[in-house]
């Protein structure tokens, strides 16, 4: 049963999150520490995946939900479900200290930090959703080419364009170009199927 | 494929930020024109994209990150709501400043007022010690006029028995005092005017001063330019004439005496 994975227009009218994003305008601490704890986990670890530095990812994420707290007013609910943007706000955040700070290519010559693994609490039936939600999207990208789930990947978590993905990849520029289109359509039907 | 069609196969790649600069720029073009089907296709987009994230080793941030933002959270919270972004200090030397500008404004208005207020003062003082030196200085004409025996003395009979005479004093030099007492008031839109009647035969009397005596009939007045030479004149009068004075007579005189 994959029936958590959320899409753009199934979602619930009123959900927790949209709940708790309210009480961020009217500046409720503890609606902001529900919103941590919800999401917190899943923003971080894709912050970690794309800076490969804790120090930095939790500077990162620190950043990401105080602005969270600061401009809770700009999540739109009618535009979609709230941690998609909270996702695409921190991914943002992540790239942007990746090429600042050049990190990429400290990435290279630094030996790559081990991060132990961290259990995931498992009594919370958010958890269990967050948990069915990356399955299936894991499941669904691993039924793609290797090179193309790449390609994607190097979009997603290193910022890279087809050009530079390409290049990277040394495979031509079309070619990237359709594996990224087609993969990315294969995971939208993946995740509508019923 | 028709523009649009082109347009919304950018719209995933866009999402995931892997669009080349032209091919994006060109796109965000399209999106300014309010196209609602890229616009509602890059909102699903940006879900599709999002769901990326669960390709991430599953990681926990530490508690001591959470125990520092929460410490943040909580300072922002009670520092204020719409004026979180900027502290109290701030606010408070942004008060301070516009408080120190308006007493200066003030300070300065209140300054002004006072110089305004000192200058018609001291320029109302001027004015009247001119008129103080002016009047001194009739004053002490008058008293030449009347106590230096180099004044000629005669009087200016009245016409009427009734009618008191005019006593005059003529110094060559300071000019002419003419002296009355007792004198009727003349009506309301009537004055007194002097004339000085020339010696040579055939000239019309020449006019001169004004005047009205006060409440008690009395009055003292002075001409100061009489003619270069007393001779030229024969005699004084004094008539009866509307308001603002005649150039020429237009009544009999009411006093009449020769200048000997």
């Amino acid at each position: 049963m994959f029936l958590a994975v959320l899409t753009p227009t199934d979602f619930p009218s009123v959900s927790p999150d949209a709940t708790l994003v309210q009480g961020l305008l009217r500046r409720d601490v503890h609606s902001f520490e529900q919103l941590y704890d919800r999401h917190s986990r899943v923003v971080y670890s894709l912050v970690l995946r794309i800076l490969r530095q804790a120090a930095s990812a939790e500077e990162v994420v620190q950043d990401v939900f105080f602005q969270l707290w600061r401009n809770a007013a700009h999540y739109d609910s009618a535009r979609g479900p709230f941690l998609p943007w909270l996702l695409t706000m921190a991914r943002n955040r992540a790239l942007d200290q990746l090429r600042l700070k050049g990190e990429r290519q400290r990435r290279h010559e630094d030996q790559v930090e081990e991060l132990p693994p961290v259990p995931v609490a498992p009594d919370f039936e958010h958890s269990l959703d967050e948990k069915r939600r990356s399955a299936r999207v894991r499941s669904l990208m691993d039924a793609l080419q290797p090179k193309q789930k790449r390609a994607i990947e190097l979009a997603y978590f290193e910022g890279l364009s087809h050009t530079e993905i390409a290049e990277s990849m040394k495979e031509p520029l079309g070619t990237v170009k359709s594996w990224i289109r087609n993969g990315l359509m294969r995971l939208k039907e993946g995740l509508l199927a019923p | 494929m028709s523009e649009h069609d082109k347009f919304r196969e950018l719209i995933e790649p866009y999402a995931l930020g892997a669009l080349d600069p032209p091919e994006r720029a060109e796109l965000e073009a399209h999106l300014r024109t309010n196209c609602v089907e890229c616009s509602k296709a890059l909102d699903e987009a940006y879900w599709l994209v999002s769901q990326l994230a669960h390709l991430s080793p599953e990681s926990a941030p530490s508690d001591i990150l959470k125990g520092r933002l929460m410490r943040q959270v909580r300072a922002d919270a009670r520092s204020g709501s719409s004026g979180a972004t900027i502290p109290f200090w701030m606010w408070a030397a942004v008060a301070a400043v516009l408080l120190f500008a308006f007493y200066n404004a003030w300070d300065a208005y209140q300054l002004r007022d006072r110089f305004r207020v000192a200058n018609e003062s001291a320029s109302a003082a001027i004015a009247h010690q001119q008129e103080l030196q002016q009047q001194l200085a009739l004053a002490k004409r008058e008293a030449m006029i009347l106590t230096d025996p180099a004044s000629m003395k005669f009087t200016l009979p009245a016409s009427e028995k009734n009618m008191p005479e005019l006593e005059v004093k003529w110094h060559a030099k300071m000019g002419i005092c003419i002296m009355g007492h007792n004198i009727p008031m003349p009506p309301a839109n009537r004055t007194l005017q002097l004339w000085l009647i020339p010696r040579t035969p055939g000239a019309k009397p020449m006019p001169s001063m004004m005047w009205r005596p006060d409440a008690n009939g009395d009055f003292m007045l002075m001409v100061t330019n009489p003619p270069d030479q007393m001779n030229d004149v024969k005699a004084l009068a004094v008539t009866e004439e509307p308001a603002g004075g005649s150039p020429q007579p237009t009544s009999t005189p009411m006093w009449l005496g020769s200048v000997s």
